[in-house]
């Protein structure tokens, strides 16, 4: 992801054609003028980033929005009717000695997940023979020290709330009609559930992206009150990923301006959480700092994108080449677990904005009279 | 040059109670009255206004990763109290759970100038510092929690001597940018997560053996043996539980004389007497900070109303979750170092366990005899949100308001309280000492806290108004470092708020023991953790200030 790349000499575009900085800024000031209400989305960008694409949404009355949202929405409605216990990085590579993950590539979102928190490495406390479960496939890239610790469980993760519902009633010693449920016999879920039972530290971890079926929140949530079942008499956490494009950046910086963590509506300047109608914003601002693979969909409204140099953005009204946080300029960017923050120092120099900057010189060009 | 004309002062740092006299503000400083014919630039007529320094918030949750998680989880609290940016002024939302902008604005509108966030986990200090960053106006500071973090507990396990400890807790101080060192349910956060439920101050710790006693014993000493100004911020063992007035007084014993400073205390100030088992033990913890001129304590008082308790003590968060309203609540252990824990909370008053919390509070504040060691807090938003404070200066001034609330309360709870029988009525003079001198003083703010030549211009003008709720409300003028800030309880100018940091000295040796510690069990390296001023002027605070370490005179 920060593969050295800086391309100083990255221009920018307005309708295509190469412009001066001065030019892109002078038109995304006409643009948003001209929008009635416009879409403010990001696709990744830093602390300082997310801060002033805030203030520029509150400013034009627009929607602050971000590529992930229906990914953060699946762990945040569970924040917001139920909550959980949550464990984070260095707790599970000292005191994990059980982890399962439940319909998750783990190591597509942490690819040294393993190595750097789940491996024969020292460890603070005992940790045994750290086990692994997993609740659907198994990864193929699974080192074999560990593989063999491994257990799988084939269940398809749409069914996960089932399994999960299932095991606090057994957790609870209550019968179990049937003896199959979410195609594992029963034996087995027992088996599993013993052994969280047993657990001294355990971690359930999925990644919200990856539970992309219908009414997945309800996995969630199921996850979160069988964790807290748990934790009634031994130790137990979640850890409840997102989804990438720095979302828990975005939702971070958001909830503690705002008081909403996504999908805002400036309406009057004033923030609130409301669903988007289908043609209610007219222009779009599109931020991707970070990954230049990270595009925006086509939509037929004006189109101003941030993008890191060398993207191609497509058919877009105006296209502004950035520089990278923690290459180009030191920047702050979330942890996935969303509690650790990191400050990316710049590796190299780049005569390119950062999205901050950029942002910036629109907010200071709308301040101007027209 | 600016002359604040004819008011009323009260400025205890000086001694001065109500003495109507002329202020004069230069380059953002108190200064001398000028020589005559000097000119003035700015000129307020205050005949019959009260003015004080700007007032200090020493315990607020107002910035860190569990305030966040407390807005994320309550978009009920901000659906209905959201605000539109003005030209000045940016949106926001909340009062539990205030946005960033919307706690800085509130606490200028109110005449505050300096709020500091007492538990910033180390491991999550850059996120205080950012949130903080973006509460504008008023300056900040950060408490760092140790006690529960595994470097410390494996130095007390082995036997390290107290100067090693003392390098690590300044290199603490110096990596998080903070003023102060809390400790919260010492030893206790860790222990949950061994699965232990219950630590009290002579209980050894589950893994480590250590036990809280220790724990406060060593880190009182560190920070004495530092000349740290503001003493050990301590979140004592058994918050809320029944009978924990004996941990309460056990801590204060763990000191063995050194300073200590009491947090929350209300929620730490319970006994089991009567058929309930719940009782207020007030006049006992009252008693001992009275005969330990080493103490001093803020109340934690609670209001009744909704609100979301934030807490570093995963185990008494835990332990209480089953009374979170609405029915949600959250407990995280992070990174080896502290956790955390949010569960909303709704304070009813005609629940008896509730009606009589409330009334410890204010018995703590009317029997604890010497304002310069208790001060004003409700523990934002633990207790209640910091907007009720005016409300709490009248419940404290006005004894027949006092009463009259006292009337409405769960009626077994007034009669088991003597709350009633307390003549008590503060003065305006003890209001601007424990909202204003006192808390400067304790955490070493010289210039801070007080009207005298070269302190910073953080003034509040207040009209008299007989209702001290309404008095205290909304200042007539607020100035923040000289300039004019707010008015009638609205924001005329934002500027941006200075960071307030202690930077003691330590040998750094300790670092290499570090290094070593993250390298085998951290998932960030060393080098990455500590934060640099520079980095903090990026997270958005104006300026670090950095204060001398010295003990304050008592």
């Amino acid at each position: 992801m920060f593969a050295a790349d800086a391309d100083d000499s990255a221009s920018a575009l307005v309708d295509g054609n190469p412009a001066d900085l001065r030019t892109a800024i002078a038109r995304t000031v006409e643009i948003l003028r001209a929008s009635r209400q416009p879409l403010l989305m990001s696709a990744g960008t830093d602390v300082a980033g997310m801060r002033a694409l805030i203030e520029l949404a509150e400013r034009c009355g627009g929607i602050l929005d971000h590529v992930n949202r229906d990914a953060m929405f699946r762990n945040l409605n569970v924040l917001r009717t139920t909550g959980w216990i949550s464990t984070t990085l260095t707790e599970i590579r000292n005191r994990a000695d059980l982890l399962v993950v439940a319909g998750t590539d783990i190591t597509r979102h942490l690819p040294r997940f393993f190595e750097r928190c789940y491996a024969d490495h020292d460890t603070l406390f005992e940790t045994g023979g750290r086990e692994l479960w997993f609740l659907g496939d198994m990864p193929a890239d699974l080192p074999e020290a560990l593989r063999r610790r491994t257990t799988s469980l084939p269940v398809d993760p749409s069914r996960l709330a089932e399994l999960f519902s299932a095991l606090r009633v057994l957790f609870a010693g209550r019968p179990l009609g049937g003896d199959n449920i979410a195609g594992i016999p029963v034996a087995r879920l027992s088996g599993l559930l013993q052994r969280m039972r047993d657990a001294r530290y355990g971690v359930l971890a999925w990644a919200a992206a990856d539970l992309t079926f219908a009414h997945a929140d309800l996995a969630v949530q199921s996850m979160c009150e069988f964790v807290n079942d748990l934790n009634t008499r031994s130790r137990f956490a979640v850890l409840a990923l997102g989804g990438g494009d720095a979302d828990q950046t975005a939702q971070q910086v958001t909830t503690w301006q705002t008081g909403f963590p996504v999908c805002i509506d400036f309406s009057g300047g004033v923030p609130a959480q409301r669903a988007i109608e289908p043609g209610q914003c007219d222009a779009l601002v599109f931020v991707s700092a970070l990954d230049a693979g990270r595009i925006p969909q086509a939509t037929g409204m004006p189109s101003i994108v941030l993008g890191r140099a060398g993207m191609q953005a497509g058919r877009c009204s105006v296209f502004i080449p950035v520089s990278v946080p923690g290459l180009h300029h030191s920047g702050h960017l979330y942890r996935a677990d969303n509690v650790v923050a990191l400050h990316m120092r710049k590796l190299s120099g780049s005569a390119l904005p950062s999205a901050a900057q950029a942002l910036q010189r629109v907010l200071d060009a709308l301040k101007d009279p027209r | 040059m600016i002359k604040l004309g004819g008011a009323r002062v009260y400025d205890p740092a000086h001694g001065i109670d109500g003495k109507v006299c002329d202020l004069f503000v230069h380059d953002g400083r108190m200064a001398a009255a000028p020589a005559a014919g000097t000119p003035i630039d700015g000129e307020y007529d205050l005949t019959g206004r009260i003015v004080m320094a700007g007032a200090i918030d020493l315990h607020t949750h107002i910035g860190g990763g569990k305030v966040n998680i407390a807005r994320a989880m309550l978009p009920e609290d901000h659906r209905d109290s959201a605000f539109a940016r003005t030209d000045l002024t940016r949106s926001g939302s909340g009062i539990a759970a205030p946005s960033t902008f919307a706690a800085g604005y509130r606490y200028a509108e109110m005449g505050y100038t300096a709020c500091f966030e007492p538990a910033m986990l180390p491991a999550n200090a850059r996120q205080a510092h950012m949130e903080m960053g973006d509460t504008p106006i008023i300056d900040k500071g950060g408490y760092a929690m140790l006690g529960n973090d595994d470097f410390l507990l494996r130095l007390m396990a082995g036997g390290a001597g107290q100067r090693v400890i003392n390098d690590y807790v300044a290199w603490t101080l110096h990596a998080t940018q903070c003023i102060a060192i809390k400790v919260v349910n010492p030893g206790g956060i860790s222990a949950f997560k061994f699965n232990a439920r219950h630590l009290d101050v002579d209980d050894p710790h589950p893994h480590y053996r250590v036990t809280p006693r220790a724990i406060l014993k060593t880190l009182t000493r560190a920070l004495h043996e530092l000349s740290i100004p503001h003493p050990l911020h301590v979140h004592a063992s058994n918050l809320g539980v029944p009978g924990n007035v004996e941990s309460t007084l056990a801590t204060i014993d763990a000191a063995e004389g050194l300073p200590i400073h009491l947090t929350h205390v209300q929620f730490h100030s319970y006994g089991t007497d009567g058929e309930r088992k719940f009782s207020s033990a007030a006049a006992r913890i009252a008693e001992a900070i009275d005969r330990h001129a080493g103490v001093s304590a803020d109340v934690g008082q609670i209001m009744f109303g909704q609100t979301v308790t934030a807490s570093g003590d995963t185990m008494a968060q835990h332990r209480n979750s089953g009374h979170a309203h609405p029915n949600k609540w959250l407990c995280m252990d992070i990174e080896c170092d502290a956790g955390c824990g949010v569960v909303p909370f709704r304070y009813r008053d005609g629940n008896f366990v509730n009606a009589l919390q409330w009334t410890i509070g204010l018995e703590l504040f009317l029997r604890v005899k010497d304002p310069w060691r208790v001060f004003l807090t409700t523990d934002h938003p633990n207790g209640a949100p910091f907007t009720s404070y005016p409300h709490l200066i009248r419940l404290l001034m006005d004894k027949g308001f006092r009463n009259e609330k006292l009337a409405q309360i769960h009626p077994d709870a007034a009669a088991h309280s003597q709350l009633a029988s307390l003549e008590r009525e503060y003065s305006l003079y003890e209001i601007a000492i424990m909202t204003r001198a006192a808390p400067a003083r304790s955490l070493g703010l010289s210039d801070r806290g007080h009207l005298g030549i070269g302190a910073a211009a953080d003034i509040t003008v207040y009209r008299d108004h007989s209702d001290r709720e309404k008095m205290f409300q909304a200042p007539e003028y607020v100035f923040k470092d000289g300039e004019l800030v707010a008015r009638d309880g609205r924001i005329v100018k934002v500027v941006r708020g200075a960071t307030h940091v202690v930077r003691p000295e330590f040998d750094r040796g300790i670092e290499k023991r570090l290094r070593d510690y993250f390298d085998r069990y951290h998932t960030m390296r060393f080098g990455n953790f500590p934060i640099s001023t520079d980095e903090l002027i990026e997270c958005g605070s104006r300026e670090a200030l950095v204060h001398p370490c010295a003990r304050p005179r008592q």
